[in-house]
Order: structure tokens, then sequence, then C-alpha cells
């Protein structure tokens, strides 16, 4: 591990930059959601983005994707800088797998339905094949026999595990979750946690919001903590949860620990 | 006191009505039910008549242009074999369905109830009485016959139909109704111009809609497009056409294209009347499908951008299917009444089944009879038993979609 625990150093990375965050400003109607956000993953690097509600985090992982635009500054993934052009945002978004706290399945489609459909439409793999990988990723979150089912029969964990399933199914670089845990029952969380900790096991790259604070103790290289639209402190959980240095590191950690 | 005694009360369960567990408990119930409610109707009527001097004579010697208009009589075979056409892809298409869900249901374990025959009768009970009444009215025993026929032939292909899992059975349903449309209008018949009665008003409808849904669903995505001049056209096109009463629409039809194209091109009235009801529907279709694009969250959206689905793909294979699901129990009242304001078309002297009712009560042997209450409530009749019908199925539908749940 290359960090050392000096804080603010949002630069450190474990394995080549695969992200690259570079002053990136984000406004909502006058509202600056981002200010000035400097942030570097490196590959097979789990990140962990922390912070008080309304801080910008869910903002900043949607930037990456471009489901929001950013307003200032770059935003560069595997090589690609994000621009108005619609075929890089596309290239991006094949590389990066993205989780809601939503799920936000599609309904009217089945479960293998769900993952096999942007394979099939995107990569244009056949049936056979998209399917065949479907259910090795079914197996390996720990629902193959739900595969045909619609997601509105399934509980809510089960449908967060399909929408990772889906999300891997694009074979992507970077899976980036936003608040995956938040909408669950308290029962399901676990089995969505343990699906994330075996991904990261896998070397997968990741960038994680959450308030799940053992899954970041965990698994996370680092923890990035935003509060008001910056990023305030950056560190590795041992860090972070035995000598953070910021006011308000401290203050947002004494109230959720 | 024992925990079972504070059970709470419970509303009445919506189980089967006494009509239901006492009428139509098996589908001979049913249909006996029906055909004996049918032969009490043309009872009272009759009783009526003899009372209160009524005549249905009227009726009975007009049924063919109520029915068909003007179809010429050495024709007539031609509506039959259309009838028949119809009643196959009818009972193919309701059997496709029956397959389809029972597959799907078979695969991820949804609870699936098959439509019995019972259910089919209970359904259809209205129709099946309203054409028990119009086979009183006929003076042969051949229309009975016929009827029986194509009864037949709808139930054979809604058999086979649900043993079909294939997609061709969809193309099967498109090729029937082909032939319906072919058997009247092709090789020597008649064309829509000339066509009338009952008939028109059910051409007109399912013709208005099947051509204003492409377009409505063209206009609720240019409605929404990035591009300010397609949304602007849109817009206005939806905003005016709805802002202007349909008879308007329907005269605009008749005299605007009749005086904006020359006689060589021009289209036949009822061409016109198509076309007016096929502009006037497609902006409400637009609407109805935009209120349903609406309903349709916007993660879906994102869900479908995140695994890198271009825009078009998301609208088409994501976006648009859920939609337009959310659009069916809205766009089958749409359909209802349009099914009734096709008698407008009677103001430009269309012989559809309202006008044929009005004019029936000039010819030479009932004029001055006063028989319009006869004749009206006759018309009446068949467009709410059409109606009635469409308005349950539409309920069962949305009951069964779960609209309003989710």
């Amino acid at each position: 591990m290359t960090d050392n625990g000096t804080y603010t150093d949002a630069t450190k990375a474990k394995g080549e930059p695969i992200i690259e965050v570079i002053g990136v400003d984000k406004f909502f109607d006058g509202f600056q959601a981002l200010k000035d956000i400097n942030l570097r993953v490196g590959l097979q690097e789990v990140v962990v983005v922390i912070g008080p509600s309304g801080s910008g985090k869910s903002t900043l992982i949607r930037c990456i994707n471009r489901l929001e635009k950013h307003d200032r500054g770059r935003v560069v993934v595997d090589g690609i800088e994000l621009s108005d052009d619609v075929k890089r945002v596309q290239e991006v978004r094949r590389e990066t797998g993205m989780v809601f706290q939503q799920f936000n399945l599609f309904p009217h489609l089945t479960v293998i339905e769900n993952i096999t459909l942007a394979p099939r439409q995107v990569r244009h793999v056949p049936k056979v094949e998209a399917e065949e990988m479907a259910m090795q990723l079914l197996r390996r979150v720990g629902i193959p026999e739900q595969a045909n089912k619609y997601p509105g029969q399934l509980s809510g964990g089960q449908q967060q595990r399909v929408a990772i399933a889906r999300s891997l199914a694009m074979k992507p670089k970077v899976m980036m979750f936003d608040e995956p845990t938040s909408a669950l029952d308290p029962e399901m969380i676990k089995e969505v946690l343990d699906a994330m900790v075996e991904l990261a096991r896998g070397g997968m790259t990741m960038i994680v919001v959450t308030h799940e604070m053992g899954f970041a103790r965990a698994v996370a290289d680092r923890i990035v903590f935003m509060d008001a639209g910056q990023i305030v402190e950056v560190g590795t959980p041992e860090h972070f949860f035995t000598n953070p240095i910021e006011d308000r590191t401290k203050l947002f950690l004494s109230q959720i620990l | 006191m024992s925990l079972e005694t504070v059970r709470p009360t419970l509303p009445a369960a919506p189980g089967p009505s006494w009509a239901r567990r006492n009428l139509f408990n098996t589908w001979y119930n049913g249909l006996l039910t029906t055909v004996l409610g049918g032969l009490l109707f043309a009872g009272i009527w009759l009783g009526a008549r003899a009372v209160a001097g009524f005549d249905i004579t009227i009726l009975e010697v007009n049924l063919r242009l109520f029915m068909v208009g003007e179809f010429p009589r050495d024709q007539l075979w031609r509506p039959w074999l259309s009838g028949g056409f119809l009643a196959a892809a009818i009972g193919l298409a309701a059997g496709l369905i029956q397959a389809g869900s029972r597959e799907r249901a078979a695969r991820s374990g949804l609870p699936f109830t098959p439509t019995t025959p019972r259910d089919v009768v209970r359904r259809l009970a209205p129709v099946i009485g309203l054409v028990v009444v119009l086979l009183l009215l006929t003076r042969t025993i051949t229309p009975t016959l016929l009827t029986v026929v194509v009864a037949i032939v709808g139930i054979v292909f809604n058999v086979s139909g649900r043993r079909l899992h294939s997609r061709w059975g969809w193309v099967g349903v498109g090729a029937l109704v082909v032939a319906g449309y072919l058997s009247l209008a092709a090789f020597g018949g008649v064309g829509w111009e000339d066509w009338g009665g009952l008939h028109l008003n059910v051409f007109l409808t399912l013709a208005g809609l099947l051509f204003a849904f492409p377009v409505g669903i063209l206009l609720a995505l240019g409605r929404r497009s990035a591009l300010p001049v397609i949304r602007a056209l849109s817009v206005t096109f939806i905003e005016v056409v709805r802002g202007v009463p349909l008879i308007a629409v329907l005269l605009f039809g008749a005299f605007a294209i009749g005086f904006l194209l020359p006689e060589e091109v021009r289209p036949s009235q009822v061409t016109r009347m198509l076309i007016a009801i096929t502009a006037f529907e497609a902006a409400y279709v637009a609407e109805v499908i935009r209120g349903g694009l609406q309903a349709v969250p916007h993660g879906q959206t994102e869900a479908a951008q995140s695994l890198g689905l271009p825009g078009r793909k998301t609208m088409a294979l994501v976006v648009m299917p859920q939609a337009l699901r959310a659009s069916i129990p809205p766009m089958v009242g749409q359909f209802i009444s349009l099914y009734k304001d096709t008698t407008l078309v009677a103001i430009l002297g269309i012989g559809e089944l309202l006008e044929t009712s009005f004019v029936v009560n000039s010819q030479p042997d009932f004029l001055g009879k006063g028989l319009f209450v006869v004749t009206l409530a006759f018309a009446g009749l068949i467009f709410w038993v059409g109606s009635y019908t469409m308005s349950r199925e539409a309920r069962r539908l949305e009951r069964r979609l779960g609209v309003g749940e989710r």
C-alpha cells in the first residue's frame, strides 16, 4: 500500500491511474455541488467516498460516467476525456458499471433479460453466449435460481445483486456504487455487501459511495471524505478511523460511529 | 377470550357475485343465461310493441342497412367472409396472448389463471345477447347458421392459438386482418367509400386508431425532442388539434381537403373522414403516450445509459415498452370515445349507424309514424354494448397490469 496517511492528497494511486478527476466544478441552478474536485483512482483500487448527505458524493461519481455533466475541469476515464462527444461518453459508459440506490432494474424484463440486454445490444454478444455469462454472474452473486423471475418478484437484496450482475455483464473496468445499501432492509444489507467484498477481492477497481463504515474499514484502500462539495480529507481506513486530522471529519465520524 | 375471536372483521371479499355464482357458473350455463336473456329482452320488446303500438318492422326490413349500409345484396357473402376472417384473427390473438402469459408464468413462477370458456361467455355476455337480438330480427335461418359458423371459426383459431408459441402467430393475425379487408374490397368488391352502417363505425374506429397510433408515438417523441423545430411542430400540431372540436376537424377534412386538391386526386368523402379522424386521434394518442413516458422513472433511463445503451435503444427497449404498458388503460378509453364519435361523420350524410337510424324513418312505409324512438334506441343499444364491453375489458386489463398499484 502506497498511502502513508497524508490527507487531502487525492493523487496517490495504487496502480496505473484509470480515473482522473482534475479541478472539477459542478453547478445546479447556481448552487455549487462540486468545488475544485481532484481525485485519481488507480487500477484495482477500492475508493470509498463518505460524507454527509448533500455533500456531493453522488454527484461526483455521476460526473464520472456523465450522468451529470461537469461544468469546469477535466474527467478522464481510461484515457478518454469526457466531453459533449456522444461517442466518447458511450465508450466511457461501456467501461464503467454503475449500481444505484434504487436498483433501477428494468421491471418489464426478467432477471436474465436485464443482464443480457446491454451485452447483446451494445457488444453484440450472441444470445446463447450472453445467457451463459449471465448465469455465471448470477451464480457469483448467489441467485442463479432467480434467472427467469421478474424484478418485482425479488427481495431488495436480490434485486441489488441482480443490478450488480447486470453491470458486470458489460465487463467494465471500473464499478461505481451509489449508496447501494441505503434502500435495503437491514437484514438484506449483508448479502449485497458480501457480493461487493467478493468483487473487491477479485481485483475490481471500485468507487463506492456508502454509509457502511464496516465495509469501508474492511475493503477500502482509501477513504475520501467530502463535505459541502469539497474533498476534505483522504486517507487509509486506519488513518481515518484512528486519527483523522480535519475537524469536519472528526465531527462527521463522531456523529455516525 | 381466545385469540381467534379477535380477528378483525374484513370487508366482504370481492368473491363471485350472485350472478356469477348462479347464472354464469359454467360456460354452457353462461351461454344459456345470455341467450335466454336475449330472448327475454326480445319478449319484453314484443310485449311493449303490442301494448304501445311500437312497430319493429322498420328494424327487420332495414337490418342490412343498419349493419352494412348500402352493401349490394348479391355481395353480402363478402361481409360474412370478412367477419369469419376477423373472428379468426381475434380468436387467434386472444389465444396467443394466453399462450404467452402462460409461458411467462411457467418460467417466472408468477400466478396464472387461464381464461376458461365460462369467463369468455361471461365477459362477452352483452355482445352475445346483442347477437341473439339481431338474429331474432332476421327473417331467414341463413344468418343464424352463418353466425354459428363464424363463432366456430373464432373458437377453432383460439384453441390453436393457445397451442402456438411462435411469433409467426402474430404475423398470422395480421394476415387474417388483411384478408378480412381484402375479402370486402378486393376482386370486384366494395371499397370503404361505399361502406355504411355499424360496419363503417367499426372500420373508422379500428383504422383511425391503427393509423393514429404510430403518428401519436412520433408526436409524443417529437414533443420531447432536443431539436427545437421538431418540438415546436409537434406541440403546435397537438395543441391546435386538441383545442378544436372533432366536428370542426371533420368539416375541415371534408371541405378543405376537397378544396385544396384537384379533382383527379381528391380522396373520397370517407377517406377524408379517415384522414381527419387519424389526425385528431394522433394528437390525443400522443398525449396519452406522453403521460405514459412521464410515468417511467428517470432512473430507468439512467440505468440504461450507464450500461452504454445509446439513446435510441434506451427509448425503444427500456422506456417505451414501459410507457406503452402504462398507456393501455387510457388508450382504451380513447378508443371507446372514438367509437362513439365516429357517428359525427353523419353530418356529412355518410350512412353510418346513427345516420341510418334517422334516414330509415323517411322511407315511404315508415314516414310520419314516429318510429325514431325505436330506431334510435336500437342504434343506442348497439353502441352501448360495444362501449360497455370494451370499458369492462379495460378495467380488467388495468387490474391485471397492476397499473395504479406501482
